[in-house]
């Protein structure tokens, strides 16, 4: 493998190029699994699955793989557009629990997925009140009275206001 | 990690489609009212989190899984949505095991750039068949 790459290198520098930046990407990922366990295997993946088109336009993807490789893994998850909500901005929220060490990456998906459902309930919620008022707009209003009308949603007391 | 804080806001645009889609037809949201379950949905995903950390701290897990997030929306009188996430979830494994295996192929044929292409175009044909 090694030294293939070598040979390669001085043949032409286009192609080689794209190999060294794969290699690259595959060596940080697998030190990220090691950290992360399998937090960070799909966007491991992700990156592996991206490179090889990456290699056409060689010049651009170092900087490509460092922001995929960076803090803000999941932004790029479309995952064929299971979820509305973007994946990245739910796992950074989840970040924000200090007692959270790992996050699956199937958690996460569960969780996104339980939001958007969350949304659709609360909005179906509202409406009732919204209804009852004869209106086609739901206000505010209506949230707050749906909020205080169900009991699992308690947790919601007093967050809204600020 | 998180360098501001809108990066915690939820997509605005993505919530108000979300709402459309629970109302019937001919039906609105106010600003106000948008933000309020916005604001609301983060408030829900710290809250569904921070349970399942407990609940994962219970069991000595470090890592909290989909079944902790589930078990914990039962806890919390989610029910309701476990059923739809549980056929959601099952989705998901299979793309993930798809694309896993997609990997595999383009690694033996990494030179072709075409194959890969359509390989990875089919494995999301076939997503959106199961999602349908």
């Amino acid at each position: 493998m090694a030294s293939e790459d070598l040979f390669r290198n001085d043949y032409s520098e286009e192609p080689d190029l794209g190999q060294e930046f794969q290699n690259d990407e595959e060596m940080s990922t697998e030190m990220a699994e090691h950290d992360t366990e399998d937090v960070e295997k799909t966007t491991g993946q992700n990156d592996t699955n991206s490179s090889p088109s990456v290699n056409q336009p060689a010049a651009k993807s170092p900087e490509q793989t460092k922001t995929i490789n960076g803090n803000k893994p999941s932004e790029h998850e479309h995952d064929g557009k299971l979820t509305q909500l973007p994946m990245g901005r739910i796992r950074n929220i989840m970040k924000l629990d200090p007692d959270l060490q790992i996050a699956s990456n199937e958690a996460v998906f569960a969780v996104t997925k339980a939001v958007e459902l969350f949304i659709e309930s609360l909005a179906r919620e509202a409406y009732t009140y919204t209804a009852q008022a004869k209106k086609k707009t739901i206000q505010k209003r209506d949230v707050d009275l749906a909020i205080s009308a169900v009991d699992s949603l308690m947790f919601l007391d007093g967050a809204l206001n600020f | 990690m998180v360098e501001r804080i809108e990066d915690l806001n939820l997509p605005n645009a993505v919530i108000a489609r979300l709402i459309k889609e629970a109302l019937p037809d001919g039906s609105n949201v106010s600003k106000e009212a948008r933000a309020a379950i916005a604001k609301a949905a983060s408030v829900f995903a710290i809250f569904i989190t921070s349970s399942s950390t407990a609940l994962a701290h219970k069991q000595n897990h470090r890592t909290i899984t989909a079944k902790d997030i589930l078990q914990t929306l039962n806890e919390l009188d989610f029910e309701s949505f476990v059923p739809s996430l549980t056929q959601d979830l099952e989705v998901y494994r299979k793309m993930v095991k798809d694309k896993k295996e997609s990997k595999a192929n383009n690694k033996k044929d990494a030179s072709t750039g075409d194959a890969i292409a359509s390989s990875s175009s089919a494995v999301v044909v076939a997503d959106s068949e199961e999602a349908a």
